[in-house]
């Protein structure tokens, strides 16, 4: 960057860090400055706490500003260095984190009355892993309420606006995170995806997002939505930046029966080259339907040109059971939600009543005045796939379509290296426009669920503009533990378009 | 996809929720709208599908079911929505 560190700290209205070529920061360049003494992790948090205080109440991508603790935090990491210690990989920068990650001592909501006053006593797995990198937590972002939506617009406490236009919706469920890091009030942020909720907030705000294959990620400590489909992962500007934050927040964690126990590859960032030559790239049949918006279509067309371009062979593919996932989808994530969400009882935690005549009705009460509509509706839907006499139909089926789903999807990663589609099917909507419909909400999903019913990891980024000048996302999709290969395709393809975002 | 009203009141009780008439018929409706969508997954072919999703999984996830103590009682009851001494206080369940 040239001089603009002073420049913004000088004057914290500063939007700097909303272009790559107008003064964004990545980590690599944060953290070596802090490493080096260019400049301490106390001005850099001071500088984008600055930024959010100035540009936060036009977006309302935050629910906590952790002032307090992220300057004693980044006063750590000084000190750290002063006294000669090797600074950790990500030193001074700045995360915020999606408001379902516990963090210790910061009030972690969910965005939802239920949770409007808690404070966990600990910290997710993932921040400690950043904490041990010396990252500092600088906010909880905002979201759809647990997790359940694709505009947040179902968080109970604030509306977030796309900071490419804010008549529009940033997406969800991570909505706060990636408007955090269109706006350039963080350089990166944590969110969680067990439907597309990472993916498709970073193609509505023009960012980089990584869904990591199931397992790879701990998620000890993130508030459970469906336990089988819920993955932590990274948002970033650049996939570089998504690259160095996967190093930093995997592993094996015992904490979590489903961590993955084999191997872990370090290096993610290092292997990053432009050279994808010789890549095998299918392109999904049943993604280019009706339900399609055209100018996202010939936006992922001129991607895959430009894939071609650099020597990769694109084949359009048939994956019959990938145009039918939706139901299967909403059906398993709805019946795990029903029962994760029965923890919510108000004795240990959580929003109690005013009044109460006994113990069922101090439950009742509280699930009845704290969930929201959305909330509600997931549980209805769950607890009646589950229920006696519909098992059969509607949870055991769609356990046999997932199945079905997975050994398809194999069969495709025999004979190529990733799958090509789009993130989502519409460009960013109004907001408003679509929250009176569950139904037409539900199908802003459509192209990602598959990814979290296989636990495949994919990643999606910007790839163009529309007319309008609204970003459109392309979506990688990897076979199991092939974050390399997404990220390497991601990195080529960055290069190559040069969006400049 | 036919849904009553008495059924959406009858999972609700189910689930711990309360409706008012209103909301309940709001939901009946909204239920027979995606449930109808639901039926999608009636139309394909699963009949020879093990819907065991962890069959190919070759061993079982363990671990020693060892005590932890979490130290800072204080902190880690902050939440309770009340307490008698260490103890979380309910509303009585046996008369």
């Amino acid at each position: 960057m040239s001089g603009g560190f002073k420049d913004a700290k000088k004057d914290g209205s500063d939007p700097a860090g909303t272009s790559m070529s107008n003064g964004h920061m990545g980590i690599r360049e944060i953290s070596a400055g802090v490493a080096g003494g260019k400049w301490s992790a106390y001005e850099i948090t001071e500088m984008y706490i600055d930024k959010i205080k100035s540009m936060d109440d036009r977006i309302g991508a935050f629910l906590t500003i952790c002032e307090e603790s992220a300057r004693a935090q980044a006063k750590a990491v000084d000190e750290k260095i002063r006294s000669g210690k090797q600074p950790g990989k990500l030193a001074g920068v700045p995360v915020a984190v999606k408001d379902n990650i516990c963090t210790d001592g910061i009030r972690t909501t969910c965005a939802s009355r239920m949770l409007e006053n808690f404070v966990p006593p600990y910290n997710a797995a993932v921040i400690e892993k950043l904490i041990n990198e010396d990252a500092v937590i600088v906010g909880k972002t905002n979201m759809d309420e647990f997790a359940m939506g694709s505009s947040t617009e179902n968080s109970a406490f604030r509306i977030t606006k796309n900071p490419r236009d804010v008549t529009r919706v940033p997406g969800g469920s991570s909505g706060g995170s990636a408007a955090a890091v269109a706006a350039g009030m963080v350089p990166v942020s944590l969110g969680s995806d067990t439907g597309g909720s990472i993916r498709q907030p970073d193609a509505f705000c023009g960012i980089v997002g990584l869904k990591p294959t199931y397992g790879l990620v701990s998620r000890y400590g993130l508030i459970a939505f469906g336990s089988s489909l819920d993955q932590i992962g990274p948002m970033s500007k650049t996939v570089e930046d998504c690259a160095l934050m996967l190093e930093a927040i995997q592993g094996r964690d015992d904490r979590d029966s489903t961590s993955y126990r084999g191997e872990y590859q370090q290096d993610y960032a290092g292997r990053l080259s432009g050279d994808i030559k010789g890549l095998k790239i299918a392109v999904l049949k049943e993604y280019f339907t009706d339900g399609l918006e055209n100018e996202i279509a010939s936006s992922l067309n001129e991607s895959i040109r430009r894939l071609e371009g650099l020597e990769t062979s694109v084949d359009e593919v048939s994956l019959p059971a990938a145009g039918d996932g939706l139901s299967a989808y909403y059906i398993i994530s709805s019946a795990e939600a029903s029962s994760n969400l029965a923890r919510y009882d108000s004795i240990r935690y959580g929003y109690r009543p005013k009044e109460y005549a006994d113990v069922d009705e101090l439950m009742e009460k509280s699930r009845s005045e704290a969930f929201g509509t959305e909330v509600k509706r997931r549980i209805m839907l769950g607890t009646y796939a589950l229920s006696s006499g519909y098992y059969d139909a509607y949870y055991k089926r769609a356990q046999k379509y997932r199945k079905l789903l997975r050994s398809q999807l194999a069969g495709v990663f025999e004979k190529y290296d990733l799958i090509l589609g789009p993130t989502s099917p519409v460009l960013p909507f109004k907001i408003g426009e679509r929250s009176g419909d569950p139904l037409q909400m539900y199908l802003a999903d459509i192209y990602t669920i598959i990814v979290n019913l296989a636990g495949l990891p994919a990643i999606s980024v910007p790839c163009g503009f529309s007319r309008d000048g609204l970003p459109i996302g392309l979506q990688l999709i990897g076979p199991h533990y092939g974050e390399q290969v997404l990220l390497q395709a991601a990195y080529a393809l960055e290069q190559d378009l040069k969006l400049g975002l | 996809m036919k849904i009553s009203k008495e059924e959406v009141i009858y999972i609700a009780k189910l689930a711990k929720l309360r409706f008012s008439d209103e909301e309940a018929e709001k939901m009946t409706g909204e239920f027979e709208s995606i449930l109808g969508h639901f039926q999608s997954i009636d139309r394909m072919d699963l009949e020879n599908v093990d819907p065991d999703e962890f069959a190919d999984r070759k061993e079982s996830i363990v671990r020693a079911d060892e005590n932890v103590v979490f130290g800072d009682n204080e902190k880690l009851f902050s939440n309770a929505g009340s307490m008698r001494g260490t103890f979380i206080q309910v509303p009585r369940i046996l008369e």
